[in-house]
């Protein structure tokens, strides 16, 4: 079967029942990734993480089920990652777990909307996330070996941080 | 400039100027940044962080704003040190590893730490209760920077920061409070109590979980999200004048007619054991430089500034000793050299500090 984004073979295959209507899902595994699904290669975790994090589970509820299998395609934090260290780890990730952080920022913050300064310069976050992706697959570039690709990514930076 | 250069200085917040810079020492204000286009620095690797620190280096001087840049990686663990004992880096900057840095204007009113917790803080500390200059220099800061960053920034959150205890404004407004009576009199608890029930926080001298060190406070914000800076800086600048009026409440209690004369007699040996002791700790330097600090603010000790005592509670702290003696101290050669370098400092006919040690 093929990954029904691309011609890759798919290796992931996602359920999902949302509104009463079940839908099938059948991708590579960098498409599964993009779409923030987990491998489903990745190792059982065991002992006292796997405990806790069962615990969290059963008892936190269905959106956190959903959550623990998410990570960022940018950055590569699970949100397990995050109630273990409560550090994020990338600007991506407050939109990635919005769901899961939203109630933790409430209890902190006491708020949930920012209210103060904004960055003179519109548009500079949104410029900044586009190379935040880039330099995303430039690692994944570098880690593959694929030298020809991670160039290509690393000229495709450059100009955007001379114009600034 | 260099580190070396900053033996012979001290910052300007410590000039003990400003409104009620008999108990508050300095008012300072902290921004969390980060850059749209990093991963925060915890997930970076090792090339990004260069490029980070290089990114906000080249900012720096691209837009002729007055900081000295600081390489933090490469320094010796004494110099690390040394910029931590100043307040021009945290604990965290000093014992992370991996490429940092810092930029510090040349009064050290401003610094930003570089690949901190977050990719920059910025931090500007003024002399007394000055919370309102200290928001105009540092949002003028915080300004020319972004002019050549791209901050990581969403519309409903704010600023984005690693860590969501400090996303929306990104700011820590605090005052550093010096409150000596209030521990004397057993009072400070109570107040402790009562500023958690309003939501600020109260640490030490040098950050967060050290022990209040000579009776010195800071007092900060917690919440960052859904307040404006100015509402912020507003809670603040309402409650510290009460906290300063317990504070002058308890002194006076302590100067009172019965007891005048156990304060004065504290307060005059405090200063006698400083101006005459051959070794001493670090603990005892604090404890008595306190003792001091209250005697000047009430008359009781009339021949010492305290703009020279606030220097010697940062002066006397261990990688500054070391880097005034050019050299490498053991715990019981810093005690003898600390005591040297106070007599020094405290003797009648006081030496120029300049031409000290």
């Amino acid at each position: 079967m093929t990954c029904q984004n691309c011609k890759r073979e798919a290796t992931v295959h996602v359920t999902e029942e949302i509104n009463g209507k079940r839908r099938e899902m059948h991708l590579c595994a960098r498409c599964a990734r993009e779409a923030g699904y987990d491998s489903v290669d990745d190792p059982p975790m065991f002992g006292l993480e796997g405990i806790l994090q069962s615990f969290i589970l059963a008892h936190v509820g269905e959106m956190v089920g959903e959550l623990s299998r998410r990570f960022c395609p940018l950055c590569g934090l699970k949100f397990m990652d995050f109630r273990g260290q409560g550090r994020l780890g990338c600007p991506n990730d407050y939109a990635m777990f919005d769901h899961g952080l939203a109630p933790i920022v409430r209890r902190v913050q006491g708020a949930s909307r920012h209210v103060g300064k904004i960055p003179a310069r519109r548009g500079a976050a949104a410029a900044g996330l586009n190379r935040l992706k880039l330099r995303a697959q430039l690692r994944d570039a570098i880690e593959r070996e694929d030298f020809e690709e991670a160039a290509r990514l690393r000229d495709r930076l450059r100009p955007a941080e001379d114009d600034r | 400039m260099n580190i070396d250069d900053l033996t012979r200085t001290s910052g300007e917040w410590l000039r003990g100027t400003g409104p009620e810079s008999d108990i508050v020492m300095c008012s300072r204000i902290r921004l969390a940044r980060n850059l749209a286009d990093f991963p925060f620095t915890n997930r970076a690797g090792r090339r990004e962080k260069n490029e980070i620190e290089a990114a906000v280096a080249a900012s720096i001087e691209q837009g002729k704003i007055e900081l000295f840049v600081q390489d933090v990686n490469n320094l010796s663990n004494l110099d690390r040190q040394f910029l931590f004992e100043r307040q021009l880096i945290s604990r965290e900057l000093r014992d992370a590893e991996g490429p940092r840095g810092v930029a510090f204007s040349p009064t050290e009113d401003v610094s930003v730490m570089i690949n901190e917790e977050d990719h920059l803080r910025i931090q500007v500390m003024h002399s007394g209760l000055s919370l309102g200059s200290v928001w105009d220099r540092i949002n003028y800061i915080d300004d020319r920077l972004e002019e050549r960053l791209d901050y990581a920034f969403s519309p409903r959150l704010g600023y984005l920061t690693a860590c969501p205890t400090n996303v929306g404004t990104g700011i820590r407004v605090g005052v550093l409070v010096h409150l000596p009576a209030l521990v004397q009199t057993k009072q400070i608890e109570k107040v402790f109590r009562a500023l958690q029930k309003i939501n600020l926080a109260v640490r030490g001298l040098y950050g967060e979980g050290t022990q209040a060190s000579g009776d010195f406070y800071q007092i900060s914000n917690q919440q960052t999200l859904g307040k404006s800076e100015q509402d912020l800086i507003r809670n603040l600048s309402e409650v510290v004048p009460q906290i300063i009026q317990y504070e002058r409440g308890a002194r006076q209690a302590l100067v009172g007619e019965q007891r005048r004369q156990y304060l004065h007699d504290q307060v005059s040996r405090a200063y006698g054991v400083l101006k005459t002791a051959h070794t001493i700790s670090s603990e005892e330097t604090m404890l008595l430089l306190s003792s001091v600090r209250m005697g000047i603010n009430l008359g009781l000790i009339d021949d010492l500034e305290i703009p020279i005592v606030n220097e010697l509670f940062i002066h006397t702290q261990p990688a500054h000793l070391q880097k005034i003696q050019g050299r490498i101290l053991e715990t019981d050669e810093r005690n003898v050299a600390r005591a040297s370098y106070l007599r020094n400092r405290l003797s009648n006919g006081r030496h120029d500090p300049k031409n000290d040690g």
